[in-house]
């Protein structure tokens, strides 16, 4: 036990430093791939084949490969194909494509379950194809897709430990490395745990409390 | 021909609504066969008829919420024609033109009241802000809602969330109203509300087709009354003539059965 404040006393600094690491690469990853998950929402069922198949493809890959596996391609697979990227920027990318591949679908979830009533009522009423979806379909797909898009935030932060396979600095990695050299692998693997405890936690509350806040008026 | 009938009847105008040899089938099963409907301004024409007979596809096809197969719409002299490509922009003339209302309100649950009533003003008819919610408040007021305003439609009993689509397909100005069952859903008590809120826009000159199943609306506020079946329209003319002495079969065994309930 003292052994465990010891070590979260002298090494907290640097682990809260990998905490900020894994903060900003699922931030990051959550504020390009949503977007892009939107994108796409659209995609897999668009009447444009060239879109279509891409999003499909982009969709299909992100959810069907592991995370490591798309996060070792962009590191160390890119190269051959003299792309290089740093190793942060290609977590990001790998994190992000997860990111817009899960999300897409609990998006296009969500917007299949506004009532067609709706859609119909927007359109008896002369509203546009495209004023539709921004007033009527996306407002509240996303809001019903939200409870669900946070529960994938905080598995995201999770899956970000898995950066630490191509030298992120994240948490994860940060606690690897104190174990390395200290072979106080417990106590700084439970510190580590317990980080990430302290922001799924919470957030997991958050998400259960927006589902409840979000169905208010329904 | 036509030209008889106008000097005939003076007060003949260019009818508001024109449907002309409507045909309409899913797959193989035919749902309209050869519909043609008039309706003079300013008059209510309400549609019966038994179950599947057609009526709320008649009514959709009107504003192209369903593509019919053939014939012809002039509705405020927009002209559709089924055969040939509509462009987005008189579709769009065409529902400005035709306000809706529907069984089941079809409001926007995540909007408040006066929200749904202001932002087709604005999306549509390009309305400022302020334009379109002085204007969904004085139809609010003139349906007993101005209370509602800030609540949201979940808020609502059934028979104001009713009146509340009839303000937001009034506030667009439309030369024409179609109802589809608009008190089916609710229950009688209420469905009163709603049938008094649609006899005062009769008396205010509204044209209107209204599909329903109250007989006593149909005999008092209408002044044609139209019967389908089967896909067609089967018989029409003034409400009492045809609930007294209905020339059809099928008329009279429709009748029966819902007076009978
Ligand atoms: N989207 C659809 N796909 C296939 N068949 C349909 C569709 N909509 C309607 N139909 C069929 O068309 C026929 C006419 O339907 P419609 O809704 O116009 O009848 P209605 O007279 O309004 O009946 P009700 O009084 O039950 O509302 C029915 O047989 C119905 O099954
Ligand atoms: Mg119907």
């Amino acid at each position: 036990m003292n052994n465990l404040v010891d070590v979260a006393i002298e090494y907290g600094p640097t682990l809260l430093g990998g905490l900020k690491v894994s903060l900003t690469l699922t931030i990051l990853s959550l504020a390009l791939g949503l977007p892009i998950g939107l994108l796409f929402s659209f995609g897999v069922t668009a009447k444009n084949k060239a879109f279509r198949y891409i999003s499909v493809f982009f969709v299909e890959v992100g959810r069907g490969a592991p995370a490591l596996v798309l996060l070792q391609l962009m590191y160390y697979g890119l190269p051959n194909a003299n792309l290089t990227l740093s190793s942060m920027a290609s977590a990001c990318l790998a994190l992000t494509w997860t990111t817009a591949a899960y999300s897409a679908e609990l998006i296009r979830g969500g917007m299949q379950s506004v009532p067609s009533g709706e859609i119909e009522g927007s359109h008896a009423l002369g509203m546009s194809y495209r004023d539709c979806l921004r007033f009527v379909v996306i407002p509240q797909g996303l809001r019903i897709a939200l409870p669900s898009l946070m529960g994938f935030a905080v598995l995201l932060f999770q899956a970000t430990s898995l950066a630490y396979s191509v030298a992120v600095p994240e948490l994860m990695s940060q606690a690897y490395s104190i174990g390395s050299s200290t072979f106080q692998y417990l106590p700084v693997f439970i510190v580590a745990g317990l980080l990430y405890a302290a922001i799924s936690i919470p957030a997991t509350w958050l998400s259960v409390g927006a589902e409840r806040l979000l169905s208010r008026h329904l | 021909m036509e030209q008889l009938m106008i000097e005939l009847n003076p007060q003949t105008t260019q009818p508001v609504v024109q449907v002309k040899n409507l045909a309409k089938a899913y797959g193989s099963n035919v749902v309209l066969r050869d519909v043609s409907l008039s309706v003079a301004e300013g008059s209510v024409t309400a549609m019966i008829g038994p179950s599947g007979a057609g009526k709320s596809t008649v009514l959709r096809c009107m504003n192209l919420l369903e593509q019919p197969d053939s014939g012809e719409i002039v509705i405020d002299g927009h002209c559709i024609n089924a055969g040939k490509k509509t462009s987005p922009k008189s579709l769009a003339a065409l529902r400005r033109s035709a306000g809706m209302v529907f069984q089941h309100f079809n409001l926007f649950p995540h909007m408040t009241v006066l929200r749904n009533v202001s932002l087709p003003q604005e999306r549509v008819l390009g309305c400022s802000r302020e334009q379109a919610n002085e204007k969904s408040m004085e139809l609010l007021k003139r349906m007993g809602l101005a209370d509602k305003a800030d609540q949201y439609p979940s808020r609502c009993s059934g028979g104001q969330q009713q009146r509340i689509a009839i303000a937001r397909a009034l506030a667009l100005g439309p030369r024409v109203m179609l109802f589809d069952e608009p008190t089916s859903a609710l229950d009688p008590e209420v469905g009163v509300e709603v049938l008094e809120v649609m006899k005062e826009l009769a008396s205010t000159g509204m044209t209107m087709v209204v599909v329903t199943h109250e007989m006593a609306f149909a005999e008092n506020v209408a002044d044609e009354l139209v019967v389908m079946a089967d896909g067609g329209i089967i018989e029409k003319g003034h409400p009492g003539q045809i609930l007294k002495d209905p020339q059809h079969e099928r008329t009279r065994r429709f009748l029966r059965a819902v007076l009978e309930r």
